[in-house]
């Protein structure tokens, strides 16, 4: 197969948020739209049904670097959220706590990330922890 | 991973007999991928200019086109903020019997002739139209501020 090269990679991943052709649970979109590189993202989750996130939006920071997608991106929260994998100081993901980041694979986008922690949102062993109040910030 | 003949003749020509004013060299660890630079064309806005692309062969190429965008910054009315470029060539009116050193040309001519009527950066496109010599005034000043080193 052929191997799509990290910026093309990137414009297909924007492509897709632009086209509304992604996932109706998150968005994606780049933080600076003159970022040549295309480093800078901002995402959003919408909380998972039947948990304590049910109605929230939660919005992110996604950060490539140059070797994505061979390395995962950075992946931290701005809205304060209470999840085992997300540092409580500072909202950054521990990417040993999340399998997608833990056990990067090239074929994964920010989407994959996006949504893996959604469903860690709605898992049975978090979607009833107590939740800092909506709209707080990290 | 083997690459297509195709695209090995075409590299290889490209080489060979390289366009004026056109390089495109395919990256050693990805010979789908290259670094393409297009000198801007005499009597435009963007004379003097050497300007950056990046070029990439999807899977399915030669029957798709390939993918292409600048990486210098650019004011072209056909051209976005990301550096991607509005032409037929590459979209609806590719063909395989186009090659990438059909599609390098074109490009080229775009360069010399912009086509606000067919716009990708609709700000860029709206200047051109109102006010022609202040939109190009604008171009050859991105192009001394970007596109000469």
């Amino acid at each position: 197969m052929a191997k799509v090269p990290r910026n093309f990679r990137l414009l297909e991943e924007l492509e897709k948020g632009e086209k509304g052709q992604g996932s109706d649970a998150c968005s994606l979109g780049l933080a600076d739209g003159n970022d040549i590189m295309m480093s800078d993202w901002n995402g959003t989750i919408l909380g998972p049904p039947h948990s304590v996130h049910e109605n929230r939006i939660y919005s992110l920071k996604l950060k490539c670097g140059e070797n994505y997608p061979d390395a995962p991106p950075s992946v931290q929260f701005i809205s304060r959220i209470n999840l085992p994998c997300v540092d409580q100081t500072n909202g950054f993901v521990d990417p040993t706590k999340l399998s997608c980041l833990s056990g990067w694979k090239r074929e994964f986008t920010m989407e994959t990330v996006l949504l893996e922690l959604r469903r860690s949102m709605a898992s049975p062993a978090n979607k009833k922890l107590p939740q800092p109040p909506e709209g707080t910030t990290f | 991973m083997a690459l297509p003949k195709r695209i090995i003749k075409e590299t290889e020509r490209l080489v060979a007999e390289p366009v004026p004013g056109i390089q495109a060299v395919p990256h050693e660890d990805n010979l789908r991928y290259f670094d393409v630079s297009i000198h801007g064309p005499t009597q435009s806005p963007y004379e003097g200019g050497v300007f950056k692309l990046e070029l990439f062969l999807p899977e399915d190429y030669p029957m798709t086109p390939p993918k292409i965008r600048f990486l210098t910054k650019i004011y072209h009315p056909n051209i976005d903020r990301l550096g991607r470029i509005c032409l037929d060539v590459l979209k609806a009116n590719w063909s395989p019997a186009l090659q990438i050193r059909t599609i390098l040309l074109s490009i080229q001519a775009l360069l010399g002739a912009p086509n606000p009527d067919d716009p990708l950066a609709n700000d860029v496109a709206q200047r051109w139209k109102e006010d022609e010599p202040g939109a190009i005034a604008t171009a050859r000043e991105w192009t001394q501020t970007y596109a000469t080193s």
